[in-house]
């Protein structure tokens, strides 16, 4: 068997109820269980995470803020065949990731894209990607708990639980005379 | 477009304080020193995770021993977030990987340095760790966006590591004397390669200047390099722990602290391979991947089954 790289899969995570899932990055599995389960393993180390989904990158069809100006006047894309769902991520600002805007029902993605450019004219958006919503792997309500729950138990990670300024201050006043 | 006029653009946008996204039109030289950078950093978190790794069954409490493989674990993570970095600039995981593994890549000379005590662990986070949120907190809002996010999700995590490196050297500097001379010990040989690790002085160094232009870098390493040495000083008296720089003194008129000259010599021959663990740290990474590989090629077993 060759030992080579497998498909990459893009990353997205709610850290919080009424909040969009956002990119976060990516991971490279042989298929859509292991993505889910190293996205979990790579970005979900904190507890900031309620819901996870991958999506692989071959899947994903983006134009960037530069494609979006020049294309600005590019005729509406031609429907081929029957519409279906499609995921809507947009980057609305500068500092700011990909979030999920919503959904479309188009028949390809070039008429997803057409699409999702009133959604995001409407947010400003920067960059934008499509996604067939079947192609997205997400997080099972089911094992929120057991994939989620064990990174709130390890307080140790995060900088509040050591206490360094208040001890070296105390050390600081005990050395002067 | 002709590429001046799309350089003009890209300045431009730059200047406007945009961040330049995957796909987006950028100078060749932007996108090599991008790549060159990010992965370099990428290999540093995970060899970084080396020199401490030997220390986890040697922990000396399970508390210890828990935060420190939490920290390991954040370097591996931190190595995927950067590899996903350089990826999205057209380069590839495994071409990355193998760079390293045929001892092409370069990664950051402090990891060539052998933990040799408790201490060091405590020195590493503390000096190592603080010295990389510097460098780190600037890069957060560098000019690329995918290296940006990237480097504030580090940020946000390390901290962590840096206070726990503190919270070990202050359990030993109030400890018996043979702790405290063990921390001493670890200062003594830490302060300098960590001076070393902002690289070399701004007139030395060759990439700097295109780094600065196109707002990848915004500071200098001297700059960094200051304010480390300032942030640590007044730590390490309140420690009762001496620097080993004789010529160590505060300058009033500048409101910093004045710091001897670095052995540049040691700098260059480390970073050309000759350093104390070079080699194993090599060695140890290959080793790594041979014994995962039954674990990729059971996961693409499973991934193929009918």
């Amino acid at each position: 068997m060759t030992d080579t790289q497998w498909p990459r899969y893009e990353v997205f995570v709610q850290e919080r109820p009424g909040r969009p899932h956002q990119h976060a990055g990516s991971v490279h599995a042989p298929d859509d269980e292991i993505a889910l389960q190293n996205a979990r393993d790579v970005f979900v180390r904190r507890p900031e995470c309620i819901s996870l989904w991958v999506a692989p990158a071959a899947a994903i069809t983006g134009v960037t803020a530069q494609e979006l100006a020049e294309r600005g006047a590019a005729p509406e894309a031609q429907a081929d065949g029957d519409d279906h769902a499609f995921e809507v991520f947009a980057k609305v600002e500068q500092r700011g990731t990909l979030i999920h805007i919503g959904q479309v029902a188009a028949s390809s993605a070039a008429v997803a894209l057409a699409a999702s450019r009133r959604l995001a004219d409407a947010n400003g958006a920067l960059v934008l990607w499509v996604v067939p919503s079947g192609r997205v792997t997400r997080s099972d309500e089911a094992d929120v708990a057991p994939m989620f729950a064990p990174a709130s138990t390890k307080a140790y990670r995060d900088q509040a639980f050591y206490h360094v300024q208040t001890a070296l201050q105390r050390m600081r006043r005990s050395r002067q005379p | 477009m002709t590429d001046d006029g799309r350089l003009a653009e890209f300045e431009a946008r730059l200047a406007r304080g945009e961040k330049i996204e995957p796909g987006d039109w950028m100078p060749d030289e932007y996108r090599r020193q991008l790549i060159r950078m990010i992965s370099q950093h990428a290999h540093s978190e995970v060899v970084g995770m080396l020199p401490e790794g030997g220390w986890i069954t040697r922990a000396p409490n399970l508390r210890r021993k828990l935060v420190l493989l939490a920290k390991v674990q954040d370097e591996g993570g931190h190595g995927q977030y950067l590899y996903h970095a350089a990826e999205t600039l057209g380069v590839t995981r495994e071409e990355m990987l193998e760079a390293l593994l045929a001892g092409k890549a370069k990664y950051s000379s402090i990891f060539n340095y052998p933990a040799q005590s408790w201490a060091d662990i405590g020195v590493i986070g503390w000096f190592v760790d603080g010295a990389a949120i510097l460098n780190q907190t600037m890069l957060a809002r560098c000019s690329y966006g995918p290296y940006a996010r990237a480097m504030l999700r580090i940020c946000a995590e390390e901290s962590f590591h840096h206070k726990q490196g503190i919270e070990i050297c202050l359990t030993l500097a109030q400890g018996t004397p043979a702790q405290r001379a063990m921390l001493q010990d670890a200062v003594d040989r830490w302060w300098w390669p960590t001076l070393m690790m902002f690289g070399p002085h701004d007139s030395d160094s060759p990439n700097s200047p295109a780094l600065m232009r196109w707002g990848i870098k915004t500071r200098s390493n001297d700059e960094l390099r200051q304010e480390f040495v300032d942030q640590t000083v007044p730590q390490a008296q309140a420690m009762g722990v001496r620097l080993p720089d004789p010529e160590l003194r505060f300058d009033a008129a500048t409101g910093h602290w004045r710091f001897g000259e670095i052995d540049w010599d040691e700098f260059w021959r480390v970073v050309g391979g000759d350093g104390p663990c070079n080699r194993e740290r090599l060695e140890a990474r290959r080793q790594a991947h041979d014994d995962g590989r039954w674990v990729r090629e059971a996961l693409a077993a499973y991934a193929a089954r009918p």
